[in-house]
């Protein structure tokens, strides 16, 4: 009944896991980058796009997260516009890429992935 | 009495905008919470939805604010390397806190954290805001989209609230001055 007195719930559905997958992304990129090398050069976006000064690699993460957020959200905005969708699975789904975001980015954690000295 | 630029730049990111989050937190989730039939009459729920769907907006804008700013002006003040022989690191807020075992952990554990996680509120609050705006005073209607505003709306709260903590804690031990 809620579904007919109210908008289709596909495009909150959509915000919600696009959060998700820019936490998700944020959290791998914060690990990916303690593996050093090309990785973590690569990320220095203040260097390489002249996205900043000073902000090292952390441009690079930030950016890309922020990406990852906004075109998963616009690509499933359009998948799911005008639709219906199972709420609760969707969001249990962004629940757990955000607690994954939130893990990765906890430093005893993406501490793992520093590459240990010879 | 005053302040250098870069005070007055972390100022603004952490007592202007990042204040300014975390304390319209409570008024935001209460506002959030009560929308439900059984609380508000339709006089009542036209008077406070404009209220909320600018809260929550204006929320969403300021957590991208204060991460931008913190992240592409003070940051890169708070991590420049100090030239060589340089022996008074007032000025090298993360060359200060490191040269000391005893403070290193602001930096290898604090402010590591912090300049991660800070992320996740904006993203975290720009989906709120989009939920709120969508649905409008429909919210009362559809229980399982509030709860869901409410449980992100409270992770971009501790995202926020880890940033802010880690943030003044950090400039007490090392200010960027």
């Amino acid at each position: 009944m809620q579904s007919t007195q109210t908008k289709p719930n596909g495009p909150v559905a959509a915000s919600f896991l696009a959060a998700g997958i820019g936490s998700l992304v944020l959290g791998i990129l914060v690990c990916l980058n303690e593996l050093g090398g090309d990785i973590s050069k690569f990320l220095a976006f203040d260097k390489n796009f002249g996205l900043g000064s000073g902000v090292g690699p952390l441009s690079g993460k930030a950016t890309l997260a922020v990406l990852a957020f906004v075109i998963s959200w616009v690509v499933l905005h359009f998948v799911w516009r005008g639709k219906e969708v199972n709420f609760s699975r969707v969001f249990s789904l962004a629940l757990i890429l955000v607690a994954a975001g939130f893990i990765l980015t906890f430093p005893p954690v993406f501490e793992i992935f520093v590459p240990k000295a010879a | 009495m005053q302040l250098t630029d870069r005070e007055l730049w972390a100022l603004i990111h952490g007592m202007g905008l990042g204040a300014v989050f975390l304390l319209a937190f409570g008024g935001g989730i209460a506002g959030v919470w009560s929308l439900r039939s059984k609380y508000v009459t339709p006089e009542g729920l036209q008077e406070r939805t404009p209220r909320l769907l600018v809260g929550t907006a204006v929320m969403a804008i300021v957590a991208w604010l204060t991460v931008i700013v913190g992240t592409w002006v003070v940051y890169p003040w708070y991590r420049a390397a100090a030239p060589e022989g340089t022996t008074d690191l007032a000025r090298f807020p993360k060359a200060l806190l490191i040269s000391s075992p005893d403070t290193a952990e602001w930096h290898t554990f604090g402010m590591e954290w912090k300049e991660h996680v800070a992320f996740l509120a904006p993203i975290l609050a720009t989906a709120v805001a989009f939920a709120t705006l969508y649905y409008g005073a429909q919210l009362v209607h559809r229980g399982e989209v509030r709860r869901a505003i409410l449980v992100f709306f409270t992770l971009a709260f501790a995202a926020a609230g880890v940033a802010g903590l880690f943030g003044a804690l950090i400039t007490k031990a090392a200010p960027v001055a």
